[in-house]
């Protein structure tokens, strides 16, 4: 999702650490943060300027240089603030990457019903009730009953399920239901009809073995599991890879189950034999018990075919067989049948309109060709996932498990500990008479013409923060704009109780910044050193940007800018380079109280229990595009 | 754009609705705005579609610091229930923001829902708390769109998810105020 401009991102740090390697883990996290730390808080007050350039050449000795938003790293690194998390524990920014996710629940995203996780694989992980989604359009089905009765009669009329948004219905493929629920069910059912009806294998008592065969997906991955045995067994390859391309979508999965337990028969009849010398040679000294551990890790049929295979290789007279006959599984192509496709793929009502798309086909059984063979899909389940740090384990995020339910029992973000940016263009009225300015369009920024973005930070914790901003005076790339911010150093306050500011009275400064585009802004001129404005939470200072010229423009012929003496230029530009992107270091200082492993015993400089905290980040401040000439 | 009318171009009513002088809005008396809700140019809301034996109280309640952009439609979404076409109440939450020219059908938006420009949510169609539908989507009649997803395509479908502080106030999702403050300012 790209953003309108004005945007900010903040950049996790761990796209400097980039393997994920525990022990690198455990060491970062110790490195690069500590040592400043220490320094810093050993260091007197005084010399803010060198700690701050401190920090800088420790980031350095981390990077090399400073954050460049145009490299194709950073792309991995930048994050909108609100998906970051933040990890109390090794006190960093956590992005997506650096986190574990473990699943809470499951719930299906059109009924908000959980399913149980026990349920879950054997209903092939899609919603076991009456959410189906249209399998021409993806849109959800709704059952509908086909007689409208008007007038309040029993409505007993045969229900289909209906697309609201392609007007295709269960009609078109031939299916009414009798009932209104549990129609997943009576698909399955109907869709077996032609199936032994021994192999219901949607019955819900349905075994492990049956429970990988719902998703189309495992019943692709069993297919290819399915050929390596039959080259084991060396017999018969070319009927089953029929079997594999040819079989009807309509009992696949009860032909798979006949095949499977077929298989399983087969091993089992040939490894309990007792006749098994060889057996012994390798440790299979008690080939049923190895049996048991086989199906125990993998039931998959290449397995076992595997271990079948090895075991007719020693043992002469149990040879295990592949499938001969129908009620085995076996199903052998007919000669014409895909000439009957090609036909009908070539005849008048046949055509492109009838043929089933990729992305369709892709969700149903694997030989699906036709739209009117495409059956209605059951809804996929999404889950409520709890984060954790990868490298503490700590949990960040947990959300409650109804899926209904939008709470969190644990949800630390890093908008909680790091202060919000926003940023916004000021505009600066010339006269008090004359109407004011229209909003720059930062879609179209006019190069080397000052501009005065706004950049405000928030502060969500309950400590007053200390703030030291740094930016390159000239942003990297080619585009070089110059960046200048006028009050690099502030403080914000604490972001105290609402209710104290409230009691405080109707001056609180919540209301600050509709002052200042008010009347006040009037006669306010950004000045260098000075804050712009202040709240009670929050701080906004004013940086001074001159956009930079586009390579191959006209107005970099003239070389006003002055800074692009460096510049190679190579004309035509490439993509997004006339984003005006400025990279921003953020480092925050503040008193934290301190828990309990974080004390430390020898520095005692703080005599409360406060311990001094910072945290130092990138942040990318996209500010708007820079127009093409003039 | 019509010359500014002098006494601005919102109303903003007791309860601190801002509501523009060229919106149309049919049917006020089956409309319930909570306060602090911004109603721009353009924008139609149709109040006088509601079911017509009126029995319970079948209206359109808007939730605080919701915003309606310019040209967004709002319409109470209707339902052929035993041969009968009758309309239902559009539930819309707190701090929704409903895009341009957007067309809104739906059953119900909850809170903090994002509706992006020209999207059009059809009919009896449920987005939860904390969603987002994005630009140009087309959200089919009746689909439900869970907490913290993203939305979007013709059809809609879960594209994503949003970031576990979205929705925080002034950051993304949570920008309603800030938003509200802006509205009708000289």
């Amino acid at each position: 999702m790209s953003r309108p401009f004005p945007y900010t991102y903040i950049s996790c740090p761990c796209a400097d650490t980039p393997v994920p390697d525990p022990e690198r883990k455990r060491r970062s996290r110790e490195s690069p943060r500590k040592p400043t730390q220490e320094r810093t808080e050993t260091q007197p007050e005084d010399s803010q300027k060198a700690k701050k350039e401190e920090i800088q050449a420790a980031q350095e000795e981390d990077e090399e240089q400073t954050f460049n938003p145009r490299s194709p790293r950073s792309n991995f690194s930048l994050y909108p603030p609100e998906q970051l998390l933040y990890c109390e524990d090794c006190h960093q920014i956590k992005c997506s990457r650096c986190i574990t996710e473990e699943i809470v629940s499951w719930y299906c995203p059109s009924c908000l019903f959980e399913t149980p996780s026990s349920m879950v694989k054997s209903d092939g992980n899609r919603c076991g009730r009456n959410c189906f989604n249209c399998p021409v359009c993806t849109a959800p089905l709704a059952v509908s009953t086909l007689e409208n009765v008007t007038g309040n009669g029993t409505q007993q009329g045969p229900w289909v399920l209906s697309c609201g948004y392609c007007m295709w219905t269960t009609l078109d493929i031939g299916i009414k239901f009798d009932k209104p629920t549990n129609i997943r069910n009576q698909l399955q059912k109907m869709t077996d009809a032609t199936a032994a009806p021994a192999f219901d294998t949607r019955s819900r008592q349905g075994s492990r073995a049956f429970g990988d065969l719902k998703s189309p997906l495992s019943t692709l991955t069993s297919i290819a599991d399915g050929q390596p045995t039959t080259k084991d067994g060396g017999e018969e390859t070319p009927t089953s890879k029929e079997e594999s391309s040819e079989t009807g979508p309509s009992n696949t999965d009860a032909r798979f189950a006949a095949l499977k337990s077929f298989y399983r028969t087969q091993i089992s009849e040939t490894s309990t034999s007792p006749s098994d010398p060889l057996g012994s040679d390798f440790g299979f000294s008690s080939p049923g018990a190895l049996n048991r551990l086989m199906s125990l890790y993998a039931s998959s049929s290449r397995l076992s075919g595997l271990y079948g295979g090895n075991k007719k290789s020693k043992s002469k007279p149990p040879v295990m067989r592949e499938a001969l006959t129908a009620s085995e599984g076996l199903r052998i192509a007919s000669e014409n049948e895909e000439s009957a496709i090609i036909k009908r793929l070539a005849s008048a009502e046949g055509g492109w309109d009838s043929v089933a798309s990729i992305e369709q086909r892709s969700q149903q059984s694997p030989d699906v060709r036709f739209v009117d063979e495409l059956l209605p899909l059951p809804a996929l389940l999404r889950t409520k996932r709890s984060k954790r740090c990868k490298s503490c384990k700590h949990i960040l995020v947990k959300p409650e498990t109804k899926p209904q339910s939008t709470r969190f029992r644990i949800r630390l973000i890093a908008l909680s500990y790091i202060p919000l940016p926003t940023l916004r263009p000021l505009t600066l009225p010339s006269s008090m008479t004359a109407p004011p300015p229209p909003p720059q369009d930062l879609n179209a920024l006019p190069p080397l013409r000052p501009v005065h973005v706004l950049l405000t930070l928030k502060n969500h914790m309950f400590d007053p923060v200390r703030i030291t901003l740094a930016t390159p005076s000239v942003t990297p790339g080619r585009v070089a704009s110059k960046v200048t911010v006028l009050c690099p150093q502030f403080d914000i306050g604490a972001n105290s109780d609402v209710w104290d500011e409230a009691l405080q009275g109707a001056s609180a400064p919540v209301t600050g910044d509709s002052r200042m585009t008010g009347l006040r802004a009037h006669e306010k001129v950004p000045e260098a050193g000075k804050v712009w404005d202040k709240g009670r939470n929050w701080t906004t200072v004013v940086l001074e940007v001159i956009p930079g010229t586009l390579p191959g423009s006209e107005a970099e012929t003239s070389t006003v800018g002055g800074n692009e003496g460096d510049e190679n230029v190579v004309n035509g530009s490439n993509q997004d380079e006339d984003v005006l992107e400025i990279p921003v270091f953020v480092h925050m200082e503040w008193d934290a109280e301190a828990q309990l492993e974080q004390q430390n015993v020898g520095k005692a400089s703080k005599p409360d229990d406060l311990v001094a905290r910072e945290l130092a980040y990138w942040m990318v401040l996209g500010v708007g595009r820079i127009q093409d000439g003039f | 754009m019509p010359p500014k009318v002098a006494k601005g171009e919102y109303i903003e009513t007791d309860t601190g609705n801002k509501i523009s002088r060229r919106s149309q809005i049919h049917g006020t008396q089956h409309i319930i705005l909570g306060g602090k809700t911004v109603i721009q140019a353009e924008a139609v809301i149709r109040g006088d579609l509601y079911r017509i034996p009126s029995t319970a109280a079948s209206t359109d309640p808007i939730g605080r610091y919701s915003y309606i952009s310019k040209s967004a439609i709002l319409r109470p979404p209707s339902r052929l229930h035993r041969g009968v076409h009758s309309f239902y109440p559009l539930k819309i939450g707190d701090h929704v923001f409903v895009g341009e020219s957007a067309v809104v059908e739906a059953a119900s938006l909850g809170n903090h829902v994002h509706v992006g420009a020209g999207a059009t949510i059809g009919s009896m169609a449920i987005i939860k708390d904390f969603s987002v539908v994005l630009e140009g989507a087309v959200v089919p009649p009746g689909m439900v769109v869970p907490s913290w997803c993203v939305v979007g395509g013709r059809p809609a479908r879960i594209v994503g998810e949003v970031g576990e502080g979205y929705g925080v106030e002034g950051a993304e999702g949570g920008l309603a105020r800030e938003r509200y403050r802006v509205v009708g300012r000289p």
